[in-house]
């Protein structure tokens, strides 16, 4: 670069920097269609009476496309967005990579201390904080009162696998569409995989071993996959095999299903009597076990993330910050109640007696988020961190190619055992290839 | 007619269309042959080695290649089989008297005009849906266990999707073509005796070869490349079943993020479509004297 | 009596024609009328046709998540925009292959035709490098450019067709009154290809609003048009069918009204040299 064009480069810098003090900026924040982000998005004109300066601009796209679009935006530094929303699977790597601009100058107000350890310690990188969360979940049991009742059956604080299947074998009742179980059948890395290898993890299941050898020819999993199949296809409702979290969770509004294990922010979308014909009969537990020492839950959180390069990073932090805060929560209880404020992320909210009286699901969730163990998530030990995902950025595309070979074989394409054959082949292919 | 001049104007008046069109071929069909050369992912930036045929070896012996070409073939064939022929039926159809003809035919235009990414939405929770969709609810009223089509016939039912949408269109250039046959020949054989259906082997149907040609032509440019239906109802899925080669190479560089892979499969696909563009080149030729 | 065998072949002909028009449309009007009900009732069995509390709801909920009329207007920019320019650079070209014919003027249109046929993900990063790095993401400019290109073959293979029509002696009587090659286009060539080239300009307007890789994969939030707009609706959370066809019905409806306006002209030129 000669000195003359680094010195106009300079200059344009300088006067981004100056335009970007005095004038209006506009950011421009991507995020996944959910229901809390959809709220966030209704609530921006608190943000923008606070920063007069600062215009938002909502790029709001269905999760999968979401996640294509950011990744190839920062990985090309293509600069089309200053505030992502990305998972808890993205944010280590990618602060790992630089890709992220750290957010460990936020202000004493905001209470960085505040945020729960388990979520902060997914998005903490050698001691940096590269995302700030926006919502927690974990995953547990959503059950219908009455029909369990019904069935004559309890269920248990924290159940395990045999328990459930008892369950859902009472409570299903084909005649009159009343499926005992629902699950995510969709393949997607983030869909049925995500249930899939948080479940496994309970079997005592892993995906690799310590020399990072695929280990899908294992037992373990085949004890998974047959026990998932034999309860969607006795128990399931039809067309399991496209089912996501949105799909099973308008069955579940709908009355269709007695049992439904998935992420613990469906509780407020289920107990919400606006939205779901059920919402007084519903009832909470863990997610269920096998003796071995790990529960089927997951952790997960949507996370903002600043992209590395943005001109617009100042603006970006404050919107971070407003939206991750106590105050935005504060916001959101009084204009929507408290059983629908952004869950799992602040200690300080699961204190809160208001929130506490609001949302019966509350302890259970807490509860959820605190059993998951990103950094010992099996019963071996493995090499990997990440409860439903590992960590590593082969995950994406071999998840979801696994996940496919699964919802196949609940589509009744393949079986269990060609099913695990086609995953492990597949796996050591992937591995090979990318030199481990 | 043509005298040194005009040529040189003919010239001047294509070239830009050419430039263009060369540079948008050239330029991405360039990078696309060089990434696919490299180790190149997106999620893991440094050095990107030269490593020869390495993505090229990996994506033929991809366990999801095979059922890819297969299913891009079945999936151009099965919409072009049903397009071609329910488009002929419907427009001998039209063409008869028909009261309110301009609205039947507004009705069976209106597909042709919505897009993908809606109509394979629609279809996906509005029909298909098992539980909820309209198929589901019609099944379950008949006393019937309602069908899963995504889940059992994924394929099938994406042929049917994408069917819906170019019927109108094939409908339309075969109803021009047969409303400009020469009536005179069609009564002569009637006096003759010639029946209904040997009127249409022999004078219908010779007169729509050239229609037929077109709609091939211009819905396998579109088909080979169907992909919004396929993102939005399936994912390909389950298993392979309805992965073509357009979502294969979706799949490895936009989820895999795999550039230099998903570049190798770019290069056979565009080879693909060269072999397919061949035979339809040659197909013409013979039925559109250009 | 050939006069009641007329009629009765009308009526069976009209019964069968309807039956099969409404089967066709039946999605569109489902999607419609489902705009117009309760989430609850969108998905109530057995399903209710007409016989419900008709709410505009929904398309008050779509509007207050985005931005419609926004997304409209970029949808009406790009596909106009890429039209326009498309014509401008493919009736020259369609003009110099329909009357200067040169011995590979053939093998020229096959080439451009396959050029139509690359599959767009295999190019997509490419694309998004260069883009980015002369500015072009998320511009209006930038997507015309796109989608200019991608239709322009589709573009001068129509015109091609029309204009092989017009009979060259007419061209032959312009020239010998002293026409120039400029004047030849402008007052005698155009007027002719009219019809033609306004069924290119909405066969063209229709592909271009309709695509959707293109427009989703190079635009954020300000050159966005409807097919990002209906992307944030795939898949909301719990009950969304009826806020779905809501989005659907608004995303469609400005091309679907046009292309029932303009379907007569549509039809007339939808030939592609199909009809000798």
């Amino acid at each position: 670069m000669s000195l003359r064009t680094s010195a106009l480069m300079g200059a344009c810098a300088v006067m981004a920097l100056a335009t970007a003090a005095s004038a209006e900026t506009t950011i421009t924040v991507a995020t996944v269609n959910n229901g809390d982000m959809i709220r966030m998005q209704g609530l921006t004109s608190d943000f923008e009476a606070k920063h007069p300066d600062i215009k938002v601009e909502w790029v709001t796209l269905e999760e999968n496309v979401l996640r294509q679009r950011v990744t190839t935006d920062v990985a090309t530094k293509g600069g089309q967005y200053d505030v992502m929303t990305i998972g808890t699977y993205e944010v280590p790597i990618w602060g790992k990579q630089g890709w992220l601009v750290g957010l460990n100058d936020l202000p004493e107000s905001y209470d960085v201390d505040d945020l729960l350890p388990a979520i902060r310690g997914g998005l903490t990188v050698d001691g940096t904080l590269y995302a700030a969360p926006f919502y927690g979940e974990s995953s547990m049991v959503m059950y219908r009162k009455d029909l369990v009742e019904a069935a004559g059956l309890e269920m248990p604080e924290a159940p395990t696998w045999d328990q459930v299947r008892e369950i859902a074998a009472a409570t299903t009742d084909k005649a009159n569409e009343v499926y005992g179980i629902c699950l995510r059948g969709k393949a997607g890395w983030g869909e049925n995989m995500a249930f899939l290898t948080a479940m496994s993890n309970s079997f005592g299941a892993k995906w690799f071993d310590m020399e990072w050898t695929p280990q899908f020819d294992s037992p373990e999993w085949k004890r998974t996959l047959t026990f998932y199949l034999d309860l969607m296809e006795n128990y399931g409702p039809p067309g399991a095999s496209s089912n996501g979290f949105n799909e099973n969770l308008a069955l579940f509004q709908t009355g269709k299903c007695a049992m439904w294990i998935d992420a613990t922010v469906a509780a407020s979308f289920v107990t919400n009597p606006d939205e779901s014909e059920v919402a007084d009969q519903v009832g909470f537990a863990l997610a269920p076990d096998n003796g071995l020492g790990k529960r089927g839950n997951w952790l997960w959180a949507w996370n903002l993330g600043i992209p590395a390069g943005t001109e617009k990073e100042e603006a970006a932090k404050a919107f971070v910050e407003w939206a991750t805060s106590k105050e935005y929560t504060e916001l959101v209880a009084e204009k929507e109640g408290w059983a629908n404020v952004p869950p799992g992320t602040r200690t300080s909210l699961y204190e809160n007696p208001a929130y506490l009286e609001a949302a019966p699901f509350a302890q259970m969730t807490l509860e959820s988020i605190e059993a998951a163990d990103p950094q010992n998530p099996t019963v071996d030990e493995v090499p990997y961190v990440g409860v439903q995902f590992v960590a590593i950025p082969e995950f994406q595309g071999l998840g979801t190619a696994v996940g496919q070979q699964f919802s196949a074989a609940l589509a009744g394409q393949v079986t269990a055992e060609q099913a695990l054959a086609n995953a492990q082949t597949l796996t050591e292919r992937e591995m090979k290839r990318a030199g481990y | 007619m043509a005298t040194q001049h005009s040529r040189a104007a003919a010239r001047t008046m294509i070239s830009p269309a050419v430039i263009l069109l060369l540079g948008w071929m050239l330029i991405p069909l360039g990078l696309t042959i060089y990434f696919s050369f490299l180790r190149y992912n997106l999620l893991m930036p440094g050095a990107n080695p030269f490593v020869g045929f390495e993505n090229y070896a990996y994506f033929f012996t991809d366990p999801a290649f095979w059922p890819a070409v297969i299913n891009t073939l079945l999936l151009v064939g099965g919409v072009l089989l049903i397009t071609i022929v329910g488009g002929v039926l419907l427009a001998l159809l039209l063409d008869q008297p028909i009261w309110g003809r301009g609205i039947v035919r507004i009705l069976v235009i209106a597909p042709f005009f919505v897009m993908p990414t809606v109509s394979a939405l629609v279809w996906k929770n509005m029909f298909f849906h098992p539980v909820n969709g309209l198929f589901g609810q019609l099944a379950k009223g008949l006393g019937f266990e309602p069908f899963d089509f995504l889940a059992q016939a994924p394929l099938a039912s994406i042929i049917l999707i994408v069917s819906w949408q170019w019927l109108p269109f094939a409908t339309l250039i075969l109803l021009t073509a047969l409303q400009s046959l020469d009536s005179e020949q069609l009564e002569a054989a009637e006096m003759d005796g010639a029946g209904a259906l040997s009127r249409f082997r022999h004078i219908a149907l010779p007169h729509l070869a050239r229609a037929i040609t077109v709609v091939i032509l211009i819905q396998t440019i579109f088909l080979l490349s169907v992909f919004a239906e396929i993102l939005v109802t399936t994912n390909g899925g389950p298993g392979n079943a309805s992965t073509n080669l357009t979502y294969l190479i979706y799949a490895q560089s936009l989820l895999q993020f795999d550039v230099g892979l998903g570049s190798a499969g770019g290069v056979f696909a565009i080879l693909l479509a060269n072999i397919v563009a061949f035979f339809l080149m040659r197909m013409i030729g013979k039925n559109l004297d250009l | 009596m050939a006069r009641a065998v007329t009629t009765n072949r009308k009526v069976v002909s009209t019964v069968f024609g309807w039956a099969i028009a409404i089967l066709i449309f039946f999605p569109i009007l489902w999607t419609i009328l489902t705009s117009f009900k309760t989430e609850a009732e969108a998905i109530a069995s057995p399903p209710s046709f007409l016989v419900f509390d008709w709410t505009l709801e929904n398309y008050s909920t779509v509007q207050e998540r985005s931005d419609y009329f926004l997304h409209f207007m970029n949808s009406v920019i790009l596909s106009l925009g890429s039209t326009v320019l498309g014509l401008l650079i493919a009736i020259p070209a369609a003009w110099s292959m329909a009357f200067v014919p040169a011995k590979r003027t053939k093998d020229v249109l096959m080439w451009m035709l396959s050029t139509k046929m690359l599959p767009p993900v295999g190019v997509l990063v490419p694309i998004y490098l260069i883009f980015r790095d002369i500015g072009l993401l998320d511009t209006r400019l930038g997507l015309v450019i796109v989608l200019t290109l991608i239709n322009l073959p589709i573009i001068i293979w129509m015109l091609f067709t029309y204009f092989r029509e017009i009979p060259g002696d007419i061209l032959e009587a312009a020239r010998m009154d002293g026409a120039s090659l400029r004047d030849e286009i402008i007052h005698v060539l155009t007027p002719m290809a009219v019809p033609g080239i306004a069924s290119t300009l909405l066969l063209n307007v229709i592909l271009a609003w309709n695509e959707a890789f293109w427009t989703l994969n190079l635009t954020a939030a300000n050159a966005a048009p409807l097919t990002a707009f209906i992307a944030s609706y795939s898949s909301p959370e719990g009950l969304f069918y009826a806020k779905l066809s809501a989005a659907s019905t608004m995303a469609i409806a400005p091309i679907l009204i046009l292309g029932w306006f303009s379907q007569k002209q549509l039809v007339r030129g939808l030939t592609f040299g199909a009809v000798k």
